[in-house]
């Protein structure tokens, strides 16, 4: 007896299926459910239905919407910068052709590195007296003195500073879909443009990045994900500090379950920052891709 | 790009435009056109390429340059660690600090733990994503398109919004601070990124190879098996390479989930920072050895490195 292609098909999705619906859908399902809960962090304590309490709690606190603006402002930063410094590099790699090869490799390594380890490095070089770079930007006359800059210490640049590392270690990723973005626009458009007397700026404006609107469309939205859940590189250098001015989304809802003991709470902003993400995500896809329009 | 590819589905209707980043072509595009006949962005006068290497050598220097402290920081004795004002070179190399980092308790062990938890979540995530990309990419049904965007959406979620509701389901059915529960967690980010990538790999061979074995008398599971598995070894093989760097980088699952008996090197590199005061010179040392076995790995693997960043990205 043989089976139907469409059962086929089927029972060979249904083990990955069911992992993620085990895994990824039902914790998932456990959160919201638990947003609607006051829990005791004990096990076996008291949880007592709340209705959305946990939601008005989560709104009314300075340290949601702080940290959702936080977690705004480090992802464009750390989106923008990185597109800037991939393009850069891609478009330097693109010019020198062939013979850029082994430096394009060189360039990838960042991207295997640990985030934590990413993250204990640059606190190592950006720490307040025995951090190199305020010593060599000290020699190198730019401050007058090497502590002059509080990378870590200083509430108002905290979340800039504690944004390097991401994009120290994922600049290559950027500049690895760029390059091959460039790769694909044909030869012959570009010299027509040049036989056209088109400028650098005009080519790049004009041309190179209209043409490279799908691939910047994916880079964006993929980085940009990732930068919003950004983890291991802040706690690992600032905890969130000083005075939570680094304090981004995943690290307070981790704070709050963790240390403040409040999984009722916890799970709501889970919640909404989970829908954020997913808004934000889809509303990128549809305008950004525009799907349909490229075919 | 997604969207482009989906709709690949439906017709088979040839790449556009549109869905160009294909990988072969990003990964050795230069060879193509060797020598003198450059075209396009390819910079030909002297001096610009001059400008250009003299760009890229400082982009190198600046870009190398925190990693390579890391290094030598390692190798300075303590004091020099935290010298003020910090020198770049170790002004006396030592191996001492690998000795601390390394002697101190549960350190090696949390090596056995990061190397159990990445393979035992590589091979889970190849066992239920090589399948289902098939499944997926072979027979075209609808279930199979609205599995793939709903693998797509799960790289959206955000794993601190899993990761308490998952470690308390562990502690339930008896695997709180075992590899395996956290090779579990693992999977969870790695298993929607192995779907795609290894669509994309199926999507390459053609149809017509199991169907001549399926005449000759295979199964369809025989068929994939002895014919299909062999042809994508390649993509799989990226694929593995991809599930066990999520393993053994990710931190925050990591953080959730363990406690003393399954805690991975990620982890007690930032307990280094509570538990011991700053021992930065253990902390480099530490952090040096765990980067080691993942850049041996990447100079071994480096093009299917790339073929897999370039196509996940673009895919997924």
């Amino acid at each position: 007896m043989r089976i139907s292609d469409r059962r086929f098909a089927l029972f060979l999705m249904t083990p990955a299926a069911l992992f993620l619906a085990v895994f990824v859908a039902f914790p998932l399902f456990r959160l919201v459910a638990d947003s609607f809960f006051k829990i005791s962090p004990i096990a076996g304590g008291s949880r007592d239905f709340v209705g959305l309490d946990n939601y008005f709690r989560a709104f009314a606190s300075e340290a949601f919407t702080g940290a959702g603006w936080r977690t705004l402002a480090y992802t464009l930063v750390v989106v923008t910068l990185e597109f800037a410094l991939g393009l850069g590099m891609a478009l330097l790699f693109t010019m020198l052709g062939r013979s850029s090869q082994i430096w394009r490799t060189v360039f990838m390594y960042p991207l295997m590195i640990a985030p934590i380890v990413a993250g204990l490095l640059w606190k190592f070089l950006m720490i307040d007296n025995f951090g190199l770079i305020g010593t060599l930007l000290h020699q190198a006359g730019i401050l007058s003195n090497p502590n002059q800059i509080g990378w870590l210490s200083d509430p108002g640049i905290v979340l800039y500073s504690v944004a390097i590392p991401d994009i120290w270690l994922t600049t290559s990723f950027m500049c690895l879909i760029l390059f091959a973005g460039l790769q694909n626009i044909p030869g012959d458009l570009i010299e027509a443009a040049r036989l056209d007397g088109a400028r650098a700026p005009a080519l790049l404006f004009r041309i190179i990045l209209p043409l490279l609107r799908p691939v910047i469309a994916v880079a964006l939205v993929v980085r940009g994900i990732d930068a919003a859940r950004a983890f291991d590189t802040i706690l690992i250098q600032t905890n969130g500090g000083p005075q939570s001015a680094s304090e981004t989304m995943s690290l307070l809802i981790y704070r709050t379950m963790i240390r403040f003991g409040d999984p009722g709470l916890a799970s709501a902003m889970g919640t909404i920052y989970l829908l954020g993400m997913l808004a934000v995500a889809f509303v990128a896809v549809a305008t950004i891709w525009r799907p349909g329009k490229d075919n | 790009m997604r969207v482009a590819e989906t709709s690949k589905h439906d017709g088979g209707t040839p790449a556009t435009a549109a869905t160009a980043p294909s990988v072969p072509a990003a990964v050795i595009p230069a060879r193509k056109r060797r020598g003198a006949n450059r075209e396009g962005l390819e910079a030909g006068r002297r001096s610009t390429r001059t400008l250009l290497w003299t760009l890229l050598a400082a982009a190198m220097v600046l870009y190398g340059f925190p990693f390579l402290y890391l290094l030598f920081t390692s190798f300075k004795t303590p004091i020099d660690t935290i010298a003020v004002p910090p020198t770049i070179l170790p002004r006396e190399w030592t191996l001492e600090n690998y000795a601390n980092a390394l002697g101190r308790n549960g350190v090696l062990a949390s090596f056995i733990n990061s190397i159990q938890t990445a393979i035992i979540s590589t091979v889970l995530s190849l066992l239920l994503a090589v399948p289902a990309a098939y499944g997926i990419t072979r027979y075209k049904t609808l279930s199979g398109r609205i599995f793939i965007m709903a693998a797509l959406v799960t790289r959206m979620v955000p794993p601190v919004a899993i990761g308490i509701p998952l470690a308390s389901m562990m502690a339930a059915v008896g695997l709180a601070d075992t590899p395996i529960a956290l090779s579990i967690a693992h999977t969870t980010i790695s298993l929607p990124l192995s779907i795609w990538l290894m669509s994309s790999f199926f999507e390459a061979v053609p149809n017509d190879l199991e169907e001549a074995a399926t005449v000759d008398g295979c199964s369809r599971l025989g068929a994939l098996w002895r014919v299909v598995i062999p042809v994508v070894s390649g993509g799989i093989a990226v694929t593995a390479i991809f599930a066990f760097l999520a393993s053994w980088n990710e931190f925050l699952f990591a953080l959730l989930m363990t406690a003393i008996r399954s805690q991975t090197t990620p982890v007690v590199i930032a307990n280094f920072q509570t538990q011991f005061g700053l021992d930065w010179g253990s902390m480099t040392a530490l952090a040096a050895v765990y980067s080691i076995p993942v850049i041996l790995l990447t100079l071994l693997l480096q093009r299917k490195i790339v073929a897999g960043m370039t196509l996940g990205a673009v895919k997924g």
